[in-house]
């Protein structure tokens, strides 16, 4: 017994001395630090950029780990962050940069007024019509929906074609059935955004009824649909086409096929989505924010933006560079036909979109 | 009539005083002030710190009725009509359920291993109650890699014709309410079974021979003899575990079962707070129900033992059911210790080969050593004040004091958190989404850890020796520092090594108040095993239960 409370003595004074090695440096690294506002602070200390990130992590941790070799400038990351954290953090604001999936969540912001325009150095290698009229926030890949399928199960000829197919209450009875995400994810929000914009709300809204009752699974994220297909435990799944890219990686369950909704003739198009980042008004690190937009709009970064995600980057000729195995899949946007809306307007769609959704039985989150 | 004359003789005194300063008003304030401390206040000094302390520990119940009050009657009605009936079954029916299953095997490892000669007692003692230092949310994730979807378990059935040919295709879902069942019983178990032992250990074998010598068979006299002594031992096991289910957040999220934290933590990842903290109101009142119910069954069962008289109770030999027994007791430390341990090891082992113990890493568990070695400070600190008022200067006020401080204790993390957000983002915006902020929220769920091993060396120290010192000329607060604490510091320590270990483990907290680039590894397993990502979480989710490891021994002998 009084070796072991030695033992825990021991132990306490280590912890002891830790924390207060602790507290002494846990104020430098975690207090945000007044933004550097002398040129002289800028060039001794490059400070550091608080980053909210709502993309998958190991898509953006490997950007943020390129920005900090290349400028000195350490990076703050919450992953998993939402826009409406943006939100509530208003009055105190955190953030320096949001990065997310969906450009509809950045128009979002952009309209509570929680980004800030900027003029970057090389913004104009963006389309304008992929950024805020005073780029507050920019989209630099693209992504579009539609099915991954399992050869295994079903071919590509008894595969649904159209977002409208899905109206059939035939695909209930399929075997395995298939999968959907649940109605707060990005990707389902500014697909039904779309929808909206083509059809109308009530017609959306017997739509999103139909899936949720016609799917045989409603999960999380898009990741465990493909996995699912892959595996067989779903026919096909209604995912991002760069899922697809994904799973054609994995070393099994790799045999899959995708297709991109509504190309045929009169179709209304694949529902496209972008992935960007906006610049958050009165972050602590304004200086840093922007150097950041103009690292990041250099093109081998808009290149390494799309880096592990395997989505198509907006500016195809700055080449971002795909596995061998998914290479021959890779669709050029250019040759998509895409919806009508356009991808900057899903913003002024997002919190009704939201509510639809929620209205027409589909939770926004996995109860 | 002297005493008639010195009463007149006092009249104009008191009188004169008592227009400048109406000193009837303040001695009776002072009256009562003395009432309620028995004749004995504490210095301010104590007062103002034991006070600051029960209102840090306040802050989440109080944000979260006030936030709840102003809910809408709208949003109330919703909730009570489409998602609370749902929740209280779903969380109840797991309480129920876990709570039996943990008592039945809690208990009679317990019977075996103490009562038995089954081979290796001394030794199953210990390894039975290891799955202590397995974080619930762990051996979930090591449940996931072996039954999951596309689990070892799946591999191996659809590998294996016979299974296929005569039970179809696998089926065992892990995602489900037995998955969570099993996975909550088989970590949980040891409240049960550590509190059993140690009831069964002083046991008086005198009863149990007179009962023999009335004629009553083994079975009768554990049913009718054992048993009753068990109860109050088994009642405290299963509120223990009660409280654990209804507030665990991280296996029943891994496990995508959906309980009033995990619906808490969706509503408040929406963004929905108000909603969030309307659902965190059941759950409070929920809670505060089983601690009734304890201290209800706690009044009204009362078994007395002789000390006088007290041998040390029989080992019943086992005879024919030895194997059977051993086979009992092995399966539950395979599947309980044995075989998360594993799953954990070989996934670790590919993940070092893959560099998992890179940079990030260390970052990670220095991030995780940091704050918890700072929240153990805090409580240590903490805890003083409010234990020594509470011993030395009992009364209504540091009743309260200290129930305040257990009230954290028995609050769900996620609520905790959810209360913190609103406070520190409103209120104390210099702190919000900083490292404190968690120290803090940490302190509010594990202070009473470090009361209770401080309390038990305080209640070694005599009061004698207290006011020895205060007739010496010391206030309250300067006996506490030079004469008690360092009388009681082993308990001090004991306590926060208790605070360092649950911090580590601690999961819905760290992750809904981490702020920027501040990841702990309880965070980083949550995240990696949601990917699937398994070779990373393994490496992060064995360090948390090597290290959980260090205090077990205290934990033990406590019981």
């Amino acid at each position: 017994m009084i070796k072991s409370k030695k033992s825990i003595i021991v132990l306490l004074v280590a912890i002891l001395s830790l924390s207060l090695y602790a507290t002494g440096c846990g104020k430098k690294a975690n207090t945000p630090a007044a933004p550097p506002k002398g040129s002289e602070n800028v060039n001794t200390d490059p400070g550091q950029l608080v980053v909210y990130s709502s993309r998958n992590e190991r898509f953006t941790q490997e950007l943020l780990d390129k920005f900090s070799a290349d400028t000195g400038i350490k990076v703050l990351p919450l992953h998993g962050a939402k826009e409406l954290q943006i939100v509530e953090e208003a009055r105190n604001v955190q953030a320096d940069i949001f990065i997310s999936n969906d450009l509809g969540a950045l128009g979002y912001l952009h309209l509570e007024g929680l980004l800030q325009g900027a003029n970057p150095k090389g913004i104009e290698t963006i389309p304008a019509n992929f950024r805020s009229d005073d780029n507050a926030y920019i989209a630099i890949s693209l992504r579009a929906r539609g099915f991954i399928y399992n050869k295994d199960l079903i071919t590509e000829k008894e595969m649904p074609r159209s977002a409208e197919d899905l109206f059939d209450p035939k695909w209930a009875q399929l075997k395995n059935g298939y999968a959907i995400t649940r109605g707060g994810n990005g990707g389902m929000i500014g697909h039904v955004s779309a929808l909206r914009y083509e059809w109308g709300d009530a017609k959306t809204a017997e739509w999103i009824d139909a899936i949720r009752k016609n799917s045989a699974g409603i999960y999380q994220g898009h990741s465990e649909i493909r996995k699912a297909v892959g595996a067989g435990e779903h026919t096909f799944g209604l995912v991002n086409n760069y899922y697809f890219h994904q799973q054609l990686l994995e070393p099994t369950n790799n045999n899959v096929g995708f297709i991109y909704l509504d190309q045929g003739q009169g179709q209304m198009g694949a529902v496209a989505n972008a992935a960007g980042v906006g610049l958050v008004k009165g972050g602590p690190n304004g200086a840093n924010a922007i150097a950041f937009l103009e690292w990041l709009l250099l093109p081998e970064n808009q290149a390494a933006f799309v880096g592990a995600s395997l989505e198509l980057l907006i500016n195809s000729q700055f080449g971002a560079v795909y596995p061998p195995a998914v290479q021959p899949h890779i669709i050029d946007f250019k040759d998509l036909k895409l919806q009508n809306m356009p991808i900057k307007e899903l913003g002024n769609y997002f919190q009704d979109t939201r509510a639809l959704i929620e209205a027409s039985g589909l939770d926004l989150d996995l109860k | 009539m002297k005493n008639n004359n010195m009463s007149q003789l006092n009249i104009k005194q008191n009188s004169e005083v008592g227009e400048e300063t109406s000193p009837t008003i303040l001695l009776f304030l002072r009256r009562i002030w003395l009432n309620i401390w028995h004749g004995n206040p504490p210095g301010p000094v104590l007062l103002l710190f034991g006070l600051t302390v029960a209102i840090i520990m306040s802050i989440p119940i109080i944000y979260v009725i006030w936030r709840s009050l102003f809910a809408g009657a709208e949003r109330w009605m919703r909730l009570l009509d489409e998602r609370i009936p749902r929740l209280l079954w779903n969380t109840l029916s797991l309480t129920a359920a876990v709570t039996v299953c943990t008592v039945i095997v809690g208990v009679s490892l317990a019977w075996i291993v103490i009562r038995t000669d089954i081979p290796g007692r001394n030794i199953w003692r210990w390894l039975l109650a290891l799955p202590l230092v397995i974080p619930p949310y762990v051996g979930a994730v090591t449940y996931i890699i072996v039954f999951g979807r596309s689990g070892w378990a799946r591999d191996f059935w659809r590998d294996t014709p016979w299974l296929v040919n005569s039970f179809g295709d696998y089926r065992v879902n892990i995602f489900s309410f037995w998955g969570i069942f099993f996975v909550l019983s088989m970590f949980t178990y040891p409240y049960v079974y550590l509190i059993a032992s140690a009831a069964l250990r002083k046991m008086n074998r005198n009863f149990e021979e007179a009962a023999r010598s009335l004629g009553m068979s083994s079975s009768q006299i554990f049913w009718k003899v054992n048993l009753p002594f068990l109860r109050p031992a088994i009642g405290a096991g299963a509120i223990l575990v009660s409280l654990y289910v209804l507030s665990d957040f991280g296996a029943v999220a891994m496990l995508r079962y959906v309980t009033f934290t995990a619906a808490i933590y969706f509503q408040r990842a929406s963004f929905d707070t108000a909603s969030a903290a309307v659902l965190s109101l059941v759950l409070i009142a929920l809670t505060v129900v089983i601690l009734w119910i304890e201290s209800g069954t706690r009044k009204k069962n009362k078994y007395y033992q002789t000390a006088n008289s007290y041998r040390e109770p029989s080992i019943l030999q086992l005879g024919k059911w030895k194997p059977l027994a051993l086979l009992y007791v092995s399966a539950i430390f395979f599947v309980s210790v044995f075989l998360p341990v594993s799953v954990l090891v070989y996934w670790s082992n590919i993940g070092i080969r893959m560099g998992a113990l890179n940079e990030r890493f260390f970052g990670f568990a220095l991030n995780s050593l940091r704050i918890s070695g700072f929240a153990a400070l805090l409580c240590m600190l903490l805890a003083m004040p409010v234990i020594y008022l509470k011993n030395r200067y009992p009364s209504v006020i540091s009743g309260i004091i200290d129930r305040l401080a257990y009230g954290g204790y028995a609050l769900p993390g996620v609520i905790v958190a959810l209360g913190f957000i609103f406070i520190f983002n409103n209120h104390i915006p210099a702190l919000y989404r900083t490292f404190y902020m968690i120290a803090i929220a940490f302190v509010v769920r594990f202070l009473p850890q470090s009361m209770q091993a401080g309390e038990a060396s305080l209640s070694l120290i005599s009061p004698r020796i207290d006011e020895a010192a205060r007739s010496l000329g010391y206030p309250p607060w300067k006996v506490m520092l030079k004469v008690i604490l360092p009388n009681m510091l082993p308990g001090v320590l004991a306590g926060g090594a208790l605070v360092f270990v649950s911090s580590i483990k601690e999961l819905p907290v760290s992750l809904m108040l981490r702020p920027p680039g501040f990841d702990t590894l309880a965070v980083r397993v949550y995240f990696e095993a949601h990917e699937a990502i398994y070779h990373l979480a393994a490496p992060a989710a064995l360090l948390i239960i090597i290290v959980s490891i260090i205090p077990l021994r205290y934990m033990l002998s406590k019981y």
